[in-house]
């Protein structure tokens, strides 16, 4: 439980990242003429249209990264090593995947940033903008969705992460921990707009990059550390496997 | 249907064919050759405001959020998440799973059904069938297995396959718009709007309404769209569609405007000298247009083979469940043929060939050169000959009369007759001896019943007797005597290579005019790529030997036929064909029109005259050889990409075709491998558009040295004086 609960103070931390781009979206989602409580389920419904995305980004990672284990364990059984050789394999991957998102978040490593964000994501988050101002109920959810796939450094971070869990239920628990983390701030983007001043927005960058930082080297010492798979999993709450 | 741009696909300009899908876009009806450009235009071009466009998005969206939610639950179950005491909850699951699954099919596969439907109404069978008929199985089955709340229920196959053919779709034909990006414009241009100066106010106004004298002012970075005079502003203009190379030309006050060009920096008033439709740019339009709704012989055939594979396709999806059905529970069978059903869904190879064709269309179009349709642009990447006409193709066409020997007529008399005769001749030499009278201020003789003898010469009637220009066998069919002494001038110019026309009346040929014609400057930097390219060069020419070879000499041609008749030329071109296949002949003037058609591939090099321009396949801009090797490069790019195209798109589909008949292929996996194959075939065509642009050769340096050697050629003595003496 314990590791769920990292993974979505790290979601929280990260959220604040967000604010730059989702926020953005969040706030022209806006207010509903037709009262406060149409509002909140406007928001609500493109939160889980996110979180929908996202789980099932993560069930995808994870059952990923249970093809990647198992396979390239019984590699490993013939090699005569522990069955966890893949999984701490996929740990240290994850984990400087993360520490390398992380660190851009610091201003560091601009040339990943770049790579992580050029797919072009500018234009189709252009032409997703009319579904923000269409009144009809079903858009903030379809929106949310589409909003999930919008590429995003932090998205990726988690999805590496949820790889490395090896398994489909701890892969999307993991998104699912994230994209409630992520709840919070979105939620507060829809509903303060834009009170956030420019340098808290910096702020907020730093504060993701380091929560996703502390969860990288989580990661990478899962993978690093005699026996650390283990340990891990005994300190964290482990998955359920 | 046709106010939207004939039969071309609103988003993706690939001809729609039978498939056009009709849809209202900001209020305008639009037809698109398929569902992923629907989606794809509507995403990129629906207004807000435009119910529709967004109507479409949010049916995507909720259909996505439902499927995932399938997706994740069923991946949770195949995870073996929900064993032992959860097992319970299965059935509940399963429920859900309908609940979800329902309108996630309604949502999504509706587009599909539609398409099956109305194809099915006139007897047609296409990909879609083998979508809705695969799904449907799943729905089905899974539906009623649910209600029984029996083990398995495969609601993640229907919508997961649902799904990744939509996002399938909506990439190919988003990669396709970037394709069609370059065509646009040539498409437009007969739409397009000028703005017109009127009474010093300005109208936007419809280009074809333009008519000679419209002022028409044109803005910076646009493009012109009339062919006139600059009479305001100066500025810098692109002419790369009309002279193939693309560099700033400077225009300023009294300086010509093509239309095509682009106006590079300056504001320009522009005083039209015709009508706004008449111009070359607007014929290229045209043109494109046309080539581009065409089909090519590559392309039917693929097709042949679509129509014939859905059929194969069902039977074979038919044969697996019933084999798999005697070894498998039914459910698993049944699996395995919507897995075959999916995965041979034909739509790449269908997508080989035109978005590469009309990108190579597009792309040569927009350097001024046009091809009739995609058959002769493949056609083109199997040459392996090019015979060239010679005057006015490989050499500037613009003779010069250097000398004029008579039998005593007076100089003044001939270039008079010559110039009546030839005013009526489209061959360069001709051009040349009027051009000579006109610069001698002499006027020239007034000839009735003119007619062209091809191969020949010139023949008419004046003062009651027969006359005539032309070479020495046209004397001889008219039986008109030459005096020994011209005949032996005649032979000396022709032995060093000078052109020769016989002038005779009377039954009698009076004199001989001799001219030099010189390569053009960038023709042996041609000949020289295309031998590079592995492609053999031949002169197939009406003149005489010695200047056929003079020329081929100086242009490194090794294949020279000289004195021939149209109908020698076809033989030439017959034998060429016999012993090495594809032969393109490039050409202009009425002497080639009949021989152009004839070769497998007929290059008119821009000077053509109208006849030529109908019977090529291939037309240049004016002064265009250069860009030869450049435009069979670009067809054999073309070529080298339809083929790994069809390549790819086969072997996939057989490969594919093969594991799920096996059953070795989940049908989600099936459907995102086949969505994967359309987008690849999509990509590799665009990697067309990184082929390099056309270089214009720095060379004259060559030419001219070869120029000037050739002017050391002494020419006969006697013959020098004779220009003066006129």
């Amino acid at each position: 439980m314990i590791y769920y609960l990292v993974v979505f103070v790290a979601g929280f931390a990260g959220s604040f990242h967000c604010i730059g781009m989702c926020g953005g979206f969040a706030c022209a989602l806006g207010r509903d003429p037709r009262g406060h409580g149409t509002t909140i389920l406007r928001h609500l419904l493109y939160n889980s249209g996110r979180l929908t995305t996202y789980c099932f980004l993560g069930v995808l990672a994870g059952a990923l990264g249970e093809v990647v284990c198992t396979r390239q364990g019984a590699t490993v059984t013939l090699l005569g090593g522990s069955l966890d050789a893949a999984e701490r394999v996929l740990a240290i991957v994850a984990g400087l995947l993360m520490i390398a998102m992380a660190l851009q978040f610091f201003g560091v490593l601009q040339a990943f940033h770049r790579l992580a964000i050029g797919f072009g994501s500018s234009t189709f988050a252009l032409s997703l903008r009319s579904l923000l101002t269409t009144r009809s109920r079903a858009a903030p959810l379809a929106f949310g969705v589409f909003n999930g796939f919008l590429p995003c450094p932090l998205v990726y971070a988690f999805a590496a992460e949820a790889v490395s869990t090896g398994q489909a239920l701890p892969g999307f628990l993991t998104m699912a921990s994230f994209g409630l983390g992520t709840f919070p701030a979105m939620l507060m983007m829809g509903g303060v707009g834009r009170v956030l001043a420019p340098a808290w927005r910096q702020r907020g960058v730093r504060l993701a990059g380091g929560g996703i930082l502390v969860l990288g080297l989580i990661t990478l010492g899962r993978g690093l550390l005699p026996l650390g798979a283990h340990m891990s999993h005994g300190l964290l709450g482990g998955h359920p496997i | 249907m046709t106010a939207s741009g004939g039969s071309l696909c609103r988003h993706c300009l690939l001809p729609v064919g039978r498939r056009a899908l009709q849809q209202s876009v900001n209020g305008e009806s639009c037809a698109f050759c398929c569902y992923g450009c629907s989606i794809a235009f509507q995403v990129k071009n629906g207004k807000t405001e435009e119910w529709e466009a967004a109507w479409l998005l949010i049916r995507l969206g909720v259909g996505g959020f439902l499927s995932m939610n399938i997706m994740l639950f069923s991946l949770l179950i195949y995870g073996g998440v929900f064993t032992g005491a959860d097992a319970r909850v299965l059935p509940f699951i399963d429920i859900l799973l309908l609940v979800l699954a329902t309108p996630a099919v309604v949502i999504l596969g509706g587009p599909f059904l539609r398409e099956t439907l109305l194809e099915g109404a006139c007897g047609r069978v296409t990909s879609s069938a083998l979508i809705v008929l695969g799904v449907g199985a799943a729905y089905i089955y899974s539906t009623l297995a649910a209600i029984e709340g029996s083990a398995q229920v495969y609601f993640d196959t229907a919508t997961m396959v649902l799904m990744l053919f939509t996002l399938g779709r909506y990439l190919e034909a988003a990669g396709r718009a970037r394709a069609a990006r370059d065509l646009e414009p040539l498409l437009a241009a007969e739409r397009e709007n000028v703005v017109v100066v009127e009474n010093g106010t300005e109208i936007r106004r419809p280009v074809r309404e333009v008519v000679a004298g419209t002022l028409v002012r044109v803005r910076p970075g646009e493009r012109i769209a009339v062919d006139g005079v600059i009479v305001e502003g100066a500025s810098h203009a692109d002419e790369a569609v009309i002279t193939g190379e693309s560099r700033p030309v400077e225009k300023d006050l009294g300086s010509a405007a093509i239309a095509g060009s682009i106006n590079m920096e300056g504001l320009l008033l522009i005083r039209s000298s015709g009508s706004g439709t008449a111009t070359r740019w607007a014929q290229i339009c045209r043109s494109v247009r046309d080539a581009l709704m065409r089909r090519s012989p590559i392309q039917r055939l693929a097709d042949r083979a679509v129509a014939a594979a859905v059929p194969g396709v069902l039977l074979l999806g038919g044969l697996t469940v019933t084999y798999w059905a005697h070894w498998l529970p039914l459910d698993r069978a049944m699996l395995m043929g919507v897995a075959v059903l999916v995965v041979a869904c034909p739509c790449a190879v269908g997508l080989a060939a035109p978005l590469a064709t009309s990108l190579g269309i597009g792309r040569l179009a927009r350097h001024g050169c046009l091809i009739r349709d995609a058959g002769a642009l493949e056609e083109l990447a199997r040459v392996r000959v090019v015979a060239f006409d010679k005057t006015g193709t490989l050499t500037l066409g613009k003779a010069r009369v250097v000398a004029i020997e008579t039998d005593g007529a007076p100089t003044s008399e001939v270039l008079a007759l010559a110039a009546g005769l030839e005013r009526y001749s489209e061959h360069g030499l001709g051009r040349a001896v009027v051009g000579a009278a006109a610069e001698r201020g002499i006027e020239s003789v007034r000839v009735r019943d003119v007619r062209a003898v091809p191969g020949r010469g010139i023949v008419g009637r004046s003062d009651g007797g027969t006359v005539a220009a032309g070479n020495r066998a046209l004397m001889r069919d008219l039986s008109f005597t030459v005096a020994p002494g011209l005949t032996e001038q005649g032979w000396s110019a022709e032995a060093s290579g000078h052109s020769v026309i016989y002038v005779g009346w009377g039954e009698r040929a009076r004199a001989v005019i001799a001219l030099d014609d010189s390569p053009i400057p960038e023709a042996r930097a041609t000949i020289a790529a295309l031998r590079a390219r592995g492609l053999r060069t031949a002169v197939l020419t009406g003149d005489l030997a010695p200047a056929a070879h003079r020329v081929a000499a100086a242009l490194g041609i090794e294949d020279v036929r000289a004195g021939l008749t149209p109908e020698d030329k076809r033989i030439a071109l017959d034998w060429h064909r016999r012993s090495r296949d594809v032969v393109a002949m490039v050409g202009d003037g009425l002497n080639d029109g009949p021989v152009l058609v004839e070769a497998d591939v007929g290059i008119a090099v821009g000077t053509a005259t109208d006849l030529a321009r109908e019977t090529a396949a291939v037309v240049l801009p004016v002064g265009g050889l250069w860009l030869l090797p450049w435009i069979i490069d670009v067809a054999r790019a073309v070529r080298t990409t339809v083929r790994t195209n069809l390549l790819w798109a086969f072997g996939y589909n057989l490969v594919a075709l093969t594991l799920a008949a096996l059953g070795m292929l989940q049908p989600i996996i099936a459907a995102a491998v086949m969505a994967g194959s359309s987008i690849l075939v999509v990509l590799n065509s665009l990697r067309l558009e990184r082929l390099p642009d056309p270089v214009s050769s720095p060379l004259p340096e060559r030419a001219s040295a070869a120029e000037s050697s050739r002017s050391d050629i002494s020419f006969p003595a006697a013959l020098g004086p004779a220009i003066e003496r006129g």
